[in-house]
């Protein structure tokens, strides 16, 4: 009897619990979630597959955090920082030289670069005397072809100076 | 915006080389030791006509010269 009375006031209860529609997502719910990570440079996999909370990318349309459930979309990087927040809200920071970050459907994040190392490897001396030779050769009167690529590297070189400070 | 190395006759492909470089070189020193063999490229190539070898040329110098006919 006792049982039955439990069956009743569970049904009772039911139609308050329709109200709230199970296919929301709150924003704990969303932090609690992780994204894949695949970060792959032809010669080594940074991470693979790992399960973290967030990540920075610089993409060509502006910077950009990519949590887990986002929306797919495919994005060409800038030569810049990509900030990996992991569980516990420690984050590791890696350069990269530009290449390609891929959201897929379910919750998994694939950036492929040609060059990445964390942001402890760098010299400041070597980005600043690199600057300096940049610099002249793109105000030099050297071929198109010269001066555009050390365009490139001035923004490259730029950017990584940014973020060394 | 259009790339600025675009129209300078880069494709993307030497774009990235070149943006590789450079983080290549900004490298402490040990890790760039041997990060720095990873950007050699040694590639020759040679056009068979009639049976016969052409020119040996290198790939990277080809390109190069290949690009900036293209931008002329």
């Amino acid at each position: 009897m006792s049982s039955l009375r439990f069956a009743r006031s569970a049904l009772r209860a039911r139609p308050s619990a329709f109200r709230v529609p199970l296919q929301r997502r709150g924003y704990a719910e969303a932090v609690n979630d992780k994204i894949k990570l695949s970060l792959t440079l032809p010669h080594q996999s940074i991470f693979k597959s790992a399960g973290v909370v967030q990540v920075n990318i610089p993409a060509e349309s502006g910077e950009m955090g990519v949590l887990a459930n986002h929306v797919p979309s495919i994005e060409q990087l800038k030569p810049g920082l990509v900030e990996v927040v992991e569980e516990g809200g420690a984050s590791k920071k890696f350069f990269l030289s530009g290449g390609f970050a891929v959201v897929q459907p379910d919750s998994q994040l694939s950036i492929n670069a040609v060059e990445g190392f964390p942001l402890e490897d760098f010299s400041a001396d070597a980005v600043r005397s690199q600057i300096a030779e940049a610099q002249k050769i793109a105000s030099g009167n050297g071929s198109e072809q010269d001066i555009a690529e050390a365009k490139i590297e001035l923004e490259v070189l730029e950017t990584l100076q940014a973020h060394l400070k | 915006m259009a790339f600025a190395w675009k129209s300078a006759g880069l494709s993307y492909n030497r774009y990235l080389a070149v943006a590789a470089r450079a983080v290549r070189r900004s490298l402490k020193d040990g890790p760039r030791a041997n990060a720095e063999r990873r950007g050699q490229m040694d590639l020759r190539f040679a056009k068979w006509e009639n049976g016969k070898q052409g020119e040996v040329k290198s790939l990277a110098q080809a390109q190069a010269t290949a690009g900036q006919a293209e931008s002329k």
